[in-house]
């Protein structure tokens, strides 16, 4: 049992701290990651936990600090990254340098032969360091902290920069230590790696504890599976996807990433309908973690008020577009999914979630530190993930480029497919290996180029700002036109949108259409229903596209 | 115990360790057939015979033996600082003390038994290299050590100086966080030390400092402070004064409280 308590590190003054007020408990029996990209504290949070940096906050082990710990090796086995890799001195045998550390630890010699089986070094303990192979290096660090049978595990990237099967052998052996009870604090970079290592993941960003949750939870909100079909007839394979009440988002030039629906059913429907794939592979694809928002008056929110206004800006546009796939929400339903533990969903302020996006986003516009900003503690945002909102805060700038590559077969910005979040847990499939249908399956089909390639690239908006903005009161007049049917906001966004250029207006016919053809379905489906049709019924609209090379020009 | 017992593992398993000693066994016996070789016709001085059975060169700061301890013991701190064997568990003051400890220790022994072994290689060399025309029967007598005179108080002073270098080795090595470093230090430290010594010593009155010229195999200080202060009045050393035990183990205090001091402010040797 680890209890980590208040771990603060500030590197220099007036910095912002690199570890943040981190509270965590590691219960024995699990094993626990702390995931978070580079730089985001994870290894100062397990050197300030083992006394090697100076900082605020108490670790304690089973009760103790670690230096108040009388035998350390005895209690907490530690494995930290070390120079080059190497587990010790390059001129030094395995046996010799486990034999050593035994005596150290005060353990017999026998101990560090038996760990050498146990880590399949025991073949090459007679040969030096200098040969040893990175994997070999950490599986030996790896005996050196196993010496004195501790019962708490406390690795700092275990299975960085190893092989496959180096990695699968590391997932196996903490996974087995600590189903034989014993404690295990592993941190990792890839949400993939904790969610099939661990049993509870913390997620660490910018030195703050985003997110604490059971391993189900996070696949369920964290990870989402997808299915990454290429081809050349993406454009109909889209609209029947859609038809079919999938989720379909662009994936390069000629892929699309699907969701909601099976990859057998999307092979059997491209094969019903004679669409020729070259790709068909599952895949599982990360969200990124909602971000936890500081109370202003913390003195350390300086940095954070930032991302505070562009949170409360991001996250008011998808609140309405983004129903679930089983109910629109309420006027102040959460949109996320809901939470499993107690205490329930922090209700969002209402900023955040104001049914007029055009005002709330004028708001913003206006006063950038806005001061109905939301406040959502730590705590809440683990318990309820509000994943819309930290979509749109975390990835901006992947928000803009994707606005601008607004498609005719791209009718959700990856912002709406938000939905898929609640796909049930245990969904999440192993990442296959690409597997393209035999050309003999495919019937024999003349295959017309993409409609993004047709396009003809000279008649977009000239600054990309205007057409991000463009396409945005697109969108934004789509929600409205289907929500609300408003005559004086749709009138608005459409001379915003023709002020701005043409990208925007396209997309507000889309949206027209879509209200005609679909009638009153809601939210994110009437979305994906106007793209779908906008442009099988248009087809000669010359250039209501931003075209995938926008930026090239 | 736990400390020695790795410590003893760590400098056995390493080849350095060995490369060091051979090599300083080497070149003792060779510096000491080339002092041999170079002994003038006549009986055998005491001071001749030491300076070549210790392998004395006036180049050098230290005799090679003492160099060698100090060399092996800046590497076993300069191990350790590169190639932590448990980093995480020498987050406590008091282990890593221990562990300073027990290098000094083990190196200390080490050097002793380096000291020792050198002192028998170059004393075979020496004889097997002088000149048909020197008469050694005055140091290689049969009772030249036990009984009395200067020759078993040199070679003391020797294994005492080889065991103090591999120490401050150690010790140097931890102040500077690196072996070439702490070798470095080590080399400059004579050379001040000495100087100061002597000097101190005249201060004091006591007319020792050509005494020691003659016990030491050292050559620095000595010359320089005599040359400046007239003809020195000489008398016999005497080691068991305690005045001059504590001027001579004052350094050596120092430099222990001061690595003592410095890992306070460490989180990791």
């Amino acid at each position: 049992m680890i209890q980590i308590t208040g771990l603060t590190k500030v590197y220099r003054r007036g910095r912002p701290p690199a570890l943040l007020d981190l509270t965590l408990d590691v219960r024995p029996g699990l094993v626990t990651a702390l995931l978070g990209p580079e730089e985001s504290g994870k290894s100062t949070a397990l050197r300030l936990m083992l006394d090697l940096e100076r900082g605020q906050g108490v670790t304690l082990f089973g009760g103790r600090t670690y230096r108040g710990l009388r035998r350390p090796e005895r209690e907490v086995g530690v494995v930290l990254p070390t120079v080059g890799g190497m587990a010790g001195h390059p001129g030094r045998t395995a046996r010799g340098h486990l034999r050593m550390l035994a005596a150290a630890a005060g353990v017999p010699t026998g101990r560090a032969d038996e760990l050498l089986e146990q880590t399949r070094l025991a073949a090459v303990a007679g040969h030096r360091l200098r040969v040893f192979s990175p994997g070999m290096n950490r599986r030996l660090i790896l005996a050196g902290a196993l010496l004195g049978a501790p019962g708490t595990l406390v690795l700092d990237a275990p299975t960085e920069g190893l092989s496959p099967r180096n990695i699968e052998w590391f997932h196996s052996f903490l996974r087995s230590f600590a189903v034989a009870g014993g404690t295990v604090l592993v941190t990792t970079r890839t949400p993939q790696e904790a969610a099939q290592l661990a049993d509870r993941v913390a997620t660490l960003e910018q030195g703050r504890l985003v997110a604490d949750q059971p391993v189900a939870d996070f696949r369920r909100t964290r990870l989402r599976p997808e299915v990454s079909v290429r081809g050349p007839q993406m454009a109909r394979l889209a609209d029947l996807l859609l038809g079919q009440g999938a989720l379909v988002r662009r994936d390069g030039a000629v892929g699309l990433a699907v969701s909601g629906i099976g990859r057998t059913e999307i092979g059997e429907l491209a094969y019903r309908h004679g669409i020729l794939l070259h790709e068909l592979a599952e895949r599982v694809v990360e969200q990124p973690a909602p971000r936890a928002v500081l109370p202003a008056s913390s003195g350390r929110s300086g940095q954070v008020q930032l991302h505070k206004a562009r949170t409360a800006s991001d996250g008011s546009q998808p609140a309405p577009t983004v129903p679930g796939p089983q109910a629109a929400p309420g006027p102040h339903g959460t949109p996320g999914p809901q939470p499993v533990a107690s205490p329930p969903a922090a209700p969002i302020p209402h900023a955040a979630q104001s049914p007029e996006p055009a005002r709330a986003r004028q708001a913003v516009l206006t006063a950038p530190a806005a001061p109905a900003a939301p406040v959502v503690p730590v705590a809440q945002a683990v318990q309820a993930p509000q994943a819309p909102l930290g979509t749109q805060s975390r990835v901006p700038d992947v928000l803009l480029t994707e606005t601008q590559h607004l498609a005719p077969l791209e009718p959700l910005s990856p912002t709406q497919a938000l939905p898929v979040m609640q796909a049930p847990p245990g969904s999440v499939p192993s990442s296959l290996p690409p597997s393209p249908l035999p050309p003999s399956l495919a019937p024999s089909l003349s295959a017309p180029l993409s409609p993004a390639q047709q396009v003809p690239q000279g008649r977009q908006a000239p600054e990309p700002g205007y057409a991000l903005r463009a396409a945005f009161a697109g969108a934004v007049g789509t929600n409205l036109a289907t929500a609300t049917a408003s005559a004086t906001t749709s009138a608005t966004a459409t001379t915003t949108a023709s002020a701005a250029g043409t990208a925007g207006t396209a997309a507000v016919g889309a949206a027209a259409t879509g209200t005609v053809s679909t009638g009153t379905a809601s939210g994110a489906s009437a979305l994906s229903g106007a793209g779908a049709h906008a442009r099988p019924s248009d087809p000669a609209t010359p250039a209501p596209v931003v075209g995938p090379d926008h930026r090239s020009e | 115990m736990r400390v020695l017992a790795y410590e003893a593992r760590r400098l056995s398993g390493l080849r350095s360790t060995w490369i060091v000693l051979a090599t300083v066994l080497l070149c003792d016996a060779a510096v000491a057939a080339l002092l041999a070789r170079q002994v003038s016709s006549g009986p055998l001085t005491v001071a001749a015979a030491v300076r070549s059975v210790t392998a004395a060169v006036p180049l050098l700061p230290l005799p090679i033996a003492a160099i060698g301890a100090g060399v092996l013991g800046a590497l076993s701190y300069g191990h350790e600082v590169r190639h932590p064997g448990l980093a995480a568990s020498q987050v406590g003051y008091l282990r890593r003390v221990r562990l300073l400890f027990g290098k000094v220790v083990v190196v200390g022994a080490l050097s002793a038994l380096l000291a020792v072994v050198t002192v028998l290689v170059d004393a075979v060399v020496t004889r097997l290299a002088l000149g048909p025309a020197v008469d050694a029967s005055q140091v290689f007598a049969r009772g030249a050590l036990t009984g009395g005179g200067r020759l078993p108080v040199a070679l003391a002073v020797f294994a005492v100086l080889a065991v103090a270098a591999g120490g401050a080795g150690v010790l140097t090595a931890s102040l500077t966080r690196s072996a070439s470093a702490g070798i470095l230090l080590l080399c400059a430290l004579p050379v001040l030390l000495e100087a100061g010594l002597a000097l101190f010593l005249r201060q004091t009155g006591t007319a020792r400092a050509d005494a020691a010229d003659e016990v030491l195999p050292l050559q620095y200080g000595f010359d320089w402070v005599r040359a400046g202060s007239g003809p020195a009045v000489g008398g016999p050393l005497d080691l068991a004064d305690p005045a001059l035990l504590a001027v001579l183990a004052s350094p050596a205090v120092l430099l222990v409280l001061v690595c003592l001091v410095a890992q306070l402010r460490r989180r990791a040797l």
